[in-house]
């Protein structure tokens, strides 16, 4: 197959060392195609002439803002509603009632983090508002709210929007839940009002501290940390930890873990991929990368 | 391995599907409408049948209110496949006794993705 490449060479690398730098990611060396494709796109909604105009002034002129943009169009992931049904089944059987008990009286705060084009998101209020509606006496009395974050992105714009494509809900969405949760607008499908109004989506770095969003009963990261270089892994982990109340749960994919790791969060029987933290805090002595158990892969 | 009955009076969506079925390791069998559906029910119930609405003969809603009425046919997961996309129609499907829906224009994710929901992967 013949290059893809555009842009000078050298840009390509930059490109990589960017994405690395803000977000903490690294890119794999053949992402020539990612970079063409993604970039291109978003040149044209941008209103540039071309990439290399976008690419131009990403450079020169360092333009911070258009710097995020270009990382997020690059690491877009391709999500699906309900993936991993094996930690939404933990979620509602196991982590949701002790949740609701623990908590009785207060409005049970979610945070999902890294939430993309809000599957997520949107999966787990499906997923809480069904348990709300055929178990109304087992529901945390005051309800619960999401707050979904994630770099400004068109995904993030496109999350907010609650808007998805024929395609996109027919990917693990059960046809009961698009009946009972979504509504069709011409080609496309849209989350009710009803679930739209219990999530807040919200512009953020996720490498910085998220002390100002305050603390939370449950935090969602999930089949996102693999993504990240090591050292970022630890840099959120250790900064999301206090972002969780006392008894409070962290959900990663099923099949992710912290290893070694702990920031103060116990693994939670028979609950692959959640954590609860406990009372004390974790110690800056917690042991370090060599123990971190999902290495990071390249991404692209 | 288990058995799928493709409903459609379309030639080339019987192929194709018949060829993203046999990928997911399935058997397949194929009826041009849903009177020729009820024949091959009567003779060998399948595991499985992916279901058109709109065929000449019996249509697909039809079929599946008479199937759902057959002994042993409660049996068969049910996935609609169709071009019909308002949700009055969906829920009419699931009422009557569908298991999934697939709205086409439809590909081998959304299929394979659907055919796991309603528990056949």
């Amino acid at each position: 197959m013949g290059s893809v490449r555009s842009l000078e060479s050298g840009y390509y690398e930059a490109l990589r060392r960017l994405t690395l730098e803000i977000a903490g990611v690294k890119l794999g060396s053949n992402t020539d195609f990612l970079v063409e494709t993604r970039l291109s796109a978003l040149a044209r909604q941008q209103g540039y002439s071309s990439l290399e105009a976008l690419i131009s002034e990403l450079f020169t002129d360092g333009n911070t803002r258009l710097a995020v943009q270009v990382v997020s169009a690059l690491l877009e992931r391709d999500l699906r509603f309900f993936d991993d049904k094996a930690g939404f089944a933990s979620l509602s059987k196991i982590i949701w009632p002790r949740i609701s008990a623990a908590f009785a009286g207060d409005k049970i705060k979610i945070l999902s983090y890294g939430c993309a084009t809000g599957q997520d998101a949107y999966s787990l209020a499906m997923t809480l508002s069904d348990i709300e509606d055929a178990f109304p006496d087992l529901a945390p009395q005051a309800g619960f709210e999401v707050t979904a974050v994630d770099y400004p992105s068109r995904a993030l714009a496109r999350a907010t929007a609650g808007r998805f494509t024929h395609f996109d809900v027919q990917r693990g969405l059960p046809a009961r839940s698009l009946v009972k949760h979504f509504t069709r607008d011409g080609e496309d499908w849209v989350i009710s009002d009803r679930l739209r109004k219990r999530i807040t989506f919200q512009e953020f770095h996720l490498l910085s501290n998220p002390e100002p969003l305050g603390q939370y009963h449950l935090v969602v990261m999930r089949n996102a940390l693999a993504r990240y270089a090591p050292s970022a892994q630890m840099r959120i982990l250790r900064s999301l930890a206090p972002a969780l109340e006392t008894g409070g749960y962290l959900m990663l994919g099923s099949r992710e873990g912290l290893g070694d790791l702990n920031f103060g969060l116990d693994p939670v029987e028979n609950c692959p991929g959640f954590y609860k933290r406990r009372a004390t805090r974790y110690s800056e002595d917690e042991p370090t990368l060599s123990g971190a158990v999902s290495p990071a892969r390249e991404a692209g | 391995m288990k058995s799928c009955l493709i409903v459609d009076d379309s030639k080339m969506i019987r192929r194709v599907a018949g060829r993203i079925l046999k990928d997911l390791n399935f058997t397949t069998g194929e009826a041009e409408n849903g009177s020729q559906a009820m024949s091959v029910c009567k003779s060998t119930m399948p595991d499985a049948i992916l279901l058109d609405w709109n065929m000449p003969v019996m249509d697909g809603l039809s079929f599946l209110k008479s199937l759902r009425q057959m002994p042993g046919g409660q049996n068969p997961v049910v996935v609609f496949c169709t071009a019909e996309r308002n949700i009055e129609r969906i829920s009419e499907a699931l009422d009557a006794g569908a298991d999934e829906y697939v709205m086409k224009p439809f590909d081998s994710d959304i299929i394979e993705s659907k055919f796991i929901e309603a528990g056949l992967i």
